[in-house]
């Protein structure tokens, strides 16, 4: 048993003992064995990531056999826990991350009749999500990364009496069904080329892809492999269920749809790198996604009044960046930005859940303002986590973003061509426009005064739906709604992922400062698990040049926010053609509505119709006819006449002597 | 002077014919009886005549089992032509098709 069973028998166990028991535990007995469970896995995953942190770079992998599932002939599947840096840093940001939200989700679904189940879908995921990152080989990561798809199915679905809720459920497993299936295909080709789904064969601990494939195979690998990511990392062209997956609790998005599920692309991306730089462009292509989505998406952002919504934009904008930075060598920096980004965006989501759980479930930014003297620990921890995301210094997202741009810039300057100038420059918009957005929702959120008209229902659709809302919305309709600072268990978590924002990035490079230059303490963590890979370095000019203007586009982003909000924030209709089209987010859901769902339900429609009707059933039915018509010819033989039995009886005897004495 | 094997096996032929045609035709069950009767005797008959000119016992063994099944038949018969008699006051087989498909 290696520590990192543990890691995943914890909540597995949690899993379990919630899902048999939870119905008739008190909510003090689900949040110890939830919080046990989660507080565990933390704690060995600690251990597991202390001890890689201490071992020398070529003894920094264990991989461990767990178990052998299928045995024929030469055939072997086997399940394997590998535990490299690689895998420690995603472990420590799942159970660490998770185990917060866990604590602070006790205070948010405090009022939930389904209390019990959330908890118990909460340690499944955890479980699910350990499992796709140490798992030693693709079928076990394939597994793994089925299971969070259904945790986020369950999850965003928890509200199951609110049809949206419903519906963003369906359309979160349907879209990442597309890439399950292309992880799948992806693997039975990696299966048929190399012989094996582990990541590094046992006895030699040599990765198994260092063995050239045709290139076209490669890219054909490395492509479908791709298509997984941008289905669970919600990439274009599969982003779309990212943003109706805020109909889930608060504490999901954050946990799942922030900080750790759709992470798992960037993560793919980094485990499967010695294929993904055999081809370049399977590489080029990661980039450019990576690029068009973070610019996509920021601009949508801009325009959401939903403060989850521009949340959720956000974290498509943010994952754009780090396929960015793996698209150019740099998967440091990718699996970097992932761990700040886990911090400071579940930072935003737990402190807007905080605010949405004051205005008893309002989500419209436009009832929101002047919290800032209602809620000061939340101001101050969104105000942080804002300034990380936003890139400025010294706060976490600073570094890691950093990171990225000037290995985009390094990629161009050393020859890579224009594409990444381009991409650098996109990068660099992507960065103003997230200062813009996040300072837009500050502003409205906390300055001036509240605009509010008290207890309102989340959604036109919700209205609908009123009697079946959660206690706490119901009873701030019975009259006593007030604005409150969220309890101290909610407000602790917060407190400590602020601390992370802050100094979290502090363990990035410092390349830019001379005197600090060897000072990289996480590349160094994750050096082992790419050693193979040689990352372009900027001068230190270029370097200079590109954190400067980053850091000035993100300044200039905050400032045109405070010129246009700081006063409060007013929303006008604007009949501006470009303005309307990103407003209603390209119109992306009613493109798909008439270019792929309506054709489908024709078809689907007239295939009933037609199909149905006489093809597929006349089949069946005509059997049945035929069998009832040569039935009734065939008894009109059985005259119930003793003699006709014998007539034929006689008849058959006379035929059988004939027949010997013909033959003779 | 013996009498030709093919002489018997003649008579036989015509009992039985006259037999199959009873079957067939009449309408009393008590005849259809005695016709089934006279088909089992014919086949006797030929047993019989092969067994004497074969010199072998086997078909006189065959007849004495013949005899015990047809009256065996003929007590199953009479007791179910006596109990149809009674529940329906008459026995024309022509009557008797609860069968029918």
């Amino acid at each position: 048993m290696t520590i990192l069973t543990w890691v995943l028998l914890m909540p597995l166990l949690g899993f379990i003992i919630l899902g048999l028991t939870g119905r008739a535990l008190s909510r003090t007995g689900v949040l110890i064995i939830a919080w046990g469970a989660c507080g565990l896995a933390f704690l060995f995953a600690t251990v597991a990531f202390f001890s890689v942190l201490g071992a020398p770079p070529d003894s920094a992998r264990i991989d461990t056999m767990v178990y052998t599932w299928v045995t024929s002939g030469d055939f072997q599947l086997s399940f394997g826990l590998l535990l490299d840096p690689l895998s420690a840093t995603m472990l420590m940001v799942i159970t660490g991350v998770g185990f917060l939200i866990h604590l602070y989700s006790a205070g948010y679904m405090e009022d939930d009749p389904g209390f019990w189940r959330f908890f118990c879908f909460f340690n499944f995921f955890i479980f699910a999500m350990a499992l796709l990152v140490s798992a030693d080989n693709f079928l076990f990561l394939l597994i793994g990364w089925a299971l969070v798809g259904l945790a986020s199915f369950l999850l965003i679905g928890f509200w199951c009496q609110r049809r949206p809720a419903v519906a963003a459920a369906q359309k979160a497993l349907v879209i990442n069904v597309i890439g399950d299936f292309g992880l799948m295909l992806a693997i039975f080709l990696i299966f048929t080329h190399y012989g094996t789904l582990n990541y590094f064969s046992n006895d030699l601990g040599v990765g198994v892809f260092d063995q050239a494939a045709p290139g076209s195979i490669t890219t054909a690998i490395c492509l479908l492999l791709f298509l997984a990511c941008t289905a669970k990392s919600a990439q274009l062209p599969l982003y779309m269920w990212l943003p109706d997956a805020m109909e889930g609790p608060t504490p999901v998005s954050a946990l799942i749809h922030a900080a750790t599920m759709v992470t798992a692309g960037v993560y793919l991306v980094a485990r499967a790198h010695p294929l993904f730089e055999q081809s370049h462009l399977a590489l080029n292509v990661v980039a450019v996604i990576g690029g068009v989505t973070a610019l996509f998406a920021a601009t949508i952002a801009v325009f959401q009044l939903d403060i989850k919504r521009v949340l959720a934009y956000s974290t498509i904008s943010q994952l754009g960046y780090m396929f960015m930075g793996e698209g150019v060598h740099n998967y440091t920096a990718g699996i970097f930005h992932l761990t700040t980004h886990a911090y400071f965006k579940a930072l935003l989501f737990l402190s807007a859940g905080a605010v949405i759980h004051a205005l008893n479930g309002e989500q419209d930014m436009r009832e929101m303002g002047g919290l800032r003297k209602r809620m000061h620990i939340t101001f101050w921890t969104f105000l942080i986590a804002a300034l990380a995301i936003s890139g400025i210094p010294p706060f976490a997202g600073f570094w890691s973003k950093d990171e990225i741009l000037s290995s985009l810039l390094a990629q161009g300057a050393s020859g890579g061509g224009r594409l990444f100038y381009v991409l650098w420059a996109i990068g660099l918009v992507t960065a103003g426009l997230t200062a813009f957005y996040m300072f837009r929702l500050v502003f409205a959120i906390f300055a001036d005064n509240y605009r509010g008209t008290g207890p309102v229902s989340r959604t036109r659709e919700d209205q609908e739906d009123e009697e079946e809302e959660a206690p706490a919305r119901r009873r701030a309709q019975a009259g006593r709604f007030y604005i409150h600072e969220a309890p101290g268990i909610m407000t602790i978590p917060l407190i400590i992922l602020a601390g992370l924002s802050v100094v979290g990035g502090l363990v990035g490079s410092f390349g830019i400062f001379g005197i600090f230059a060897a000072w990289h303490p996480f590349a160094n963590f994750l050096s082992p698990v790419f050693m193979d890979v040689t990352i372009r370095e900027a001068s230190l000019r270029l370097q200079w040049l590109s954190t400067g203007l980053s850091v000035g586009l993100g300044l200039l982003g905050i400032l045109v926010a405070w010129r246009l909000y700081r006063r409060g924030f007013q929303y006008k209709e604007n009949k501006n053609e470009l303005y309307q089209l990103v407003m209603h987010k390209y119109y992306v859901d009613e493109i798909l509505t008439a270019l792929l769902i309506q054709p489908l339900l024709w078809i689907g429609r007239t295939a009933d119709r037609l199909l149905e009707g006489d093809m597929l059933d006349g089949g069946s039915r005509g059997v049945g006819w035929l069998l009832r018509g040569t039935s009734a010819l065939l008894r009109r033989l059985q005259t119930g006449y003793m003699r006709n039995y014998a007539l034929a009886i006689l008849f058959g005897v006379v035929l059988i002597i004939v027949y010997y004495v013909v033959r003779g | 002077m013996q009498i030709p094997l093919s002489w018997y096996l003649i008579v036989s032929a015509i009992l039985f014919t006259v037999g199959v045609t009873g079957v067939l035709i009449r309408r009393n069950p008590l005849i259809i009886f005695m016709s089934i009767e006279l088909m089992l005797n014919a086949v006797n008959l030929s047993f019989v005549a092969f067994s004497s000119y074969l010199d072998s016992a086997d078909g006189q063994m065959f007849v004495f089992i013949v005899l015990t099944v047809a009256a065996a038949e003929v007590v199953v018969g009479l007791a179910i032509i006596v109990s149809i008699f009674r529940t329906r006051r008459n026995i024309d087989v022509d009557d008797m098709n609860l069968l029918r498909g």
